[in-house]
């Protein structure tokens, strides 16, 4: 209704143009079409005083742009197309020589060594076109080894000023990392940068492990381990690496758990007698309790950013479809009413979407649709693609991609929400089931 | 390197991969593969730790250097993370990028080159006799970085002044050999909209729809048969458009001033039609739209938050006698359908495209001043957010 009367508006205002330009006012134009294009940046190196300080400066601008053009929403100036050299943090910036390069924003930024041997980054954003700064410079201090954790804080910091939405560099993914052939692969658990360094092992390889999820504040992953032959749910510290089991019934199956947004509750699957459903358990005392009893199968539960709904997979009509229904069990309302399979439902942590896998047409999927079903996205198309899961901002979704054949092997890979910047993420060795977690502190 | 050598290659690459590998499966289970299971040493976990430490944030750097000198070294393991890291440097002399540090992995590389190739390809090898038709009318909408009202096929064309009017432009004119070298910067190729991997070639029909009403319409046909113009060219969308003065507005009367200013900006001027207008000529049709057309070039929404994209807003701007934007004189006026944050992202966005395509002037008739001197721009991304 407002549109419409915003739209009637302006085309009242339009009709009304000759009329107002011949009375001085001003000329009025609608712009409807724009263009959908990485905006360039530039990054000189952050200027360093010292030769301590120098040896980090470049490794860590060099990461924030990294970052920055690794969303697909920026793009490099390249340093030696740069006409003006930053050699002062403190002196003003010639906008004109950026302008000429058609850099839109400019990072500036120096790097120092405090007496205490930790590492102080200050930087300065600019919108070189407007001629100014955009917010206040900023300042982060941190360790050394933790140079790399500075520089996505520098990209997250950027990103959400000059985008508006927050950034996801300074987070970390786990997932399954995967090694040997295909018919007897080795699989342990692992946490990663998002950017794939920093890879740590949280498990070893003797027993198979599947889905881990990341808590929302990062500090605990569950998942699903065969250790005692039937799947059981573990929940493990990642700091400490110290993990313990989840209590469930003997006999039974347990597996695709997923934190609640309060990190105290965990809904999950359990099979009994043949049947699989749908359960959630406060995991600060062990109690379960049922949320769907259908003869079908309910599998792969995901909260709501608010905790008060779920939506999850369920052959309930014939094949296998998403859901949604209150967090406390009740009516299940079908959303996807698509041709093909739908499956591994995650709410985004905006709350406006949900991503899933789907398969159609001999193929696999990673798409998007809104929380009522309506505007069903595919993002992707492959062989095998499945799992995905959210950026903390919600902007951008991880999955897993598998290629075909005997010598197939699962890569992680991203891609932006709508459908840009599809890219492989960069591991050592094979990977899948990624579980991005949230921004770190 | 075109498409059919790109699949071609694959296709062969993925043949003698399976044909020198694809005999040696067996199920039978042999002990699995070399794999250090790591577990983690004290110092390499005082080492992660270390590294995971957040760093802290101070705002404000304005205060110059000495800032962070009161803390006075509180954790004892920055000294001992410094001994670890001392070693990564050697690393990194030898590979200054990210992945030096990491692990010195040697294997990085070879996975990541073998990858590349196969994720795209397999699939396509088998579908590719459904897959050949179908390409054809949108070859390589998805590499294009760019999605812009008019699709550009690739880099060839020209400067960027010239890529949205010059369909119609090239005939009339012979195209200015001066425009010709710079064109390898500019306009890279533009896909109409955003296709993703899911989406073969359907699409293309909502967007040719769109675009009769963008091309600039030049002075000169109004002369003969004013109002006969108006009813022919097709007005697609009865959406708010700049060019309804001239052709829309659907009342013959208007049709025919609008085209009696054309012919006289045109002839200079005449009295009578001064007397009819006191402030001289009004803008036509043409020059309103190329003076959008301009600006949207610019506008680039790519960078924009989803709820900046919701907002539209109204941007006022004076310019000069030579049609280049006075910056400081750019200004929000209003903005509806989204909050102060979204709507302070598209006015940066607005402002960015005004000033970044007026840098040069834009092309307005100097005798209109009056007429331009102060323009308010409506931004509305609303087609833009369902690409």
């Amino acid at each position: 209704m407002m549109r419409t009367m915003i739209s009637l508006f302006v085309a009242l205002t339009l009709w009304a143009i000759p009329v107002l330009a011949q009375d001085g006012g001003p000329l009025r134009i609608e712009i409807t079409e724009g263009v959908i294009e990485p905006m360039p940046f530039a990054v000189p190196d952050f200027v360093a005083d010292t030769a301590e300080a120098r040896e980090v400066s470049r490794d860590l601008s060099r990461l924030v742009a990294a970052d920055l053009g690794g969303t697909g929403l920026f793009r490099e100036i390249p340093q030696d197309a740069h006409i003006s050299r930053i050699t002062s943090f403190q002196s003003p910036v010639q906008y004109a020589d950026w302008r000429a390069v058609n850099a839109q924003a400019l990072l500036t930024g120096a790097v120092s060594v405090d007496g205490s041997g930790r590492l102080v980054v200050q930087f300065r954003i600019h919108d070189v076109f407007a001629g100014q700064e955009l917010g206040e410079g900023l300042q982060f201090v941190g360790t050394r080894a933790g140079w790399r954790r500075i520089a996505h804080k520098v990209a997250d910091e950027v990103y959400s000023r000059i985008t508006g939405e927050g950034g996801y560099f300074d987070s970390r993914v786990v997932f399954v990392a995967e090694s040997g052939p295909k018919d007897q692969r080795a699989k342990r658990l692992a946490i990663m940068d998002y950017d794939g360094a920093n890879v740590q092992y949280l498990t070893d390889s003797s027993s198979l492990v599947l889905a881990p999820r990341f808590s929302p504040t990062g500090d605990r992953v569950l998942y699903t381990s065969y250790e005692t032959g039937f799947p059981r749910i573990y929940v493990l510290d990642v700091a400490s690496v110290g993990r313990r089991t989840l209590p469930t019934l003997d006999g039974t199956m347990s597996f695709a758990p997923r934190f609640g947004p309060d990190g105290r509750m965990v809904v999950y699957s359990l099979t009994q007698g043949g049947n699989t459903d749908l359960y959630s358990m406060d995991i600060g005392n062990g109690q379960s309790t049922r949320l769907t009893s259908a003869p079908s199968i309910e599998t792969a539960p995901s909260y709501s950013p608010d905790g008060r709904r779920i939506v999850f997979e369920s052959d309930r009509s014939g094949t296998p479809q998403l859901y949604i229904m209150p967090s406390q069990g009740g009516e299940a309302r079908r959303i996807s009413f698509g041709q093909g399979r739908y499956g591994t439902p995650v709410w985004s942590p905006r709350g406006d979407l949900v991503a899933f896998t789907k398969q159609s047409g001999g193929r696999f999927h990673i798409g998007v649709m809104r929380t009522d079903g309506s505007e069903e996205r595919l993002l992707t198309a492959s062989f095998l693609d499945e799992g995905p899961t959210w950026a903390p901002n919600g902007r951008v979704i991880m999955f897993t991609r598998e290629t075909q054949g005997a010598q197939g092997e699962a890569r992680l890979y991203s891609v932006d929400i709508s459908g840009r910047n599809l890219k492989q993420v960069e591991t050592r060795g094979g990977a899948s089931d990624p579980s991005w977690g949230p921004l770190q502190n | 390197m075109n498409t059919g050598q790109i699949i071609s290659g694959t296709g062969h690459l993925a043949l003698i991969g399976w044909a020198l590998i694809g005999g040696t499966f067996q199920s039978a289970p042999p002990p699995f593969e070399v794999m250090q299971a790591t577990t983690v040493s004290e110092a390499e976990f005082a080492a992660i730790m270390d590294r995971a430490a957040s760093p802290e944030a101070v705002a404000n750097v304005d205060t110059p250097e000495p800032p962070a000198v009161g803390e006075t070294a509180p954790q004892m393991t920055s000294d001992a993370d410094t001994t670890p890291e001392a070693a990564q440097p050697e690393a990194s002399a030898a590979a200054p990028p990210d992945s030096a540090p990491d692990v010195t992995g040697v294997t990085p590389p070879a996975p990541a080159e073998v990858e590349d190739a196969p994720p795209v390809m397999q699939v396509p090898s088998e579908d590719m006799a459904v897959m050949v038709p179908e390409v054809s009318p949108r070859p390589q909408p998805r590499p294009a970085p760019r999605v812009a009202p008019e699709p550009a096929p690739q880099p060839e064309p020209d400067v960027r002044v010239d890529d949205v009017t010059q369909p119609e432009v090239t005939p009339d004119e012979g195209a200015d050999v001066a425009e010709e070298p710079s064109e390898a910067t500019a306009p890279e190729e533009a896909a109409p909209e955003i296709v993703t991997e899911a989406e073969e070639a359907p699409q293309a029909a909502p967007s040719a729809s769109v675009r009769p009403r963008s091309r600039p319409d030049r002075p000169d046909p109004p002369r003969d048969a004013p109002t006969e113009t108006a009813a022919a060219t097709p007005e697609p969308e009865s959406e708010p458009e700049p060019a309804p003065e001239r052709t829309r507005p659907t009342s013959d009367r208007t049709a025919i001033d609008d085209a009696l200013a054309a012919a006289l900006g045109e002839a200079q001027q005449s009295e009578q039609q001064s007397a009819e207008r006191p402030s001289g000529p009004p803008l036509t049709g043409g020059e309103r739209d190329a003076l959008r057309v301009a600006v949207q070039r610019c506008w680039n929404v790519g960078s924009l938050s989803t709820e900046a994209l919701r907002t539209t807003v109204v941007v006022a701007v004076n310019l000069a006698r030579d049609g280049t934007p006075e910056i400081g004189s750019i200004r929000l006026v209003g903005s509806s359908g989204g909050g102060d944050t979204a709507a302070k992202q598209a006015f940066d966005a607005a402002r960015r495209a005004i000033i970044r395509c007026g840098n040069d002037g834009f092309d307005l008739p100097v005798e209109k001043y009056d007429q331009w001197r102060d323009i308010e721009m409506t931004f509305n991304p609303e087609s833009m957010r369902i690409r």
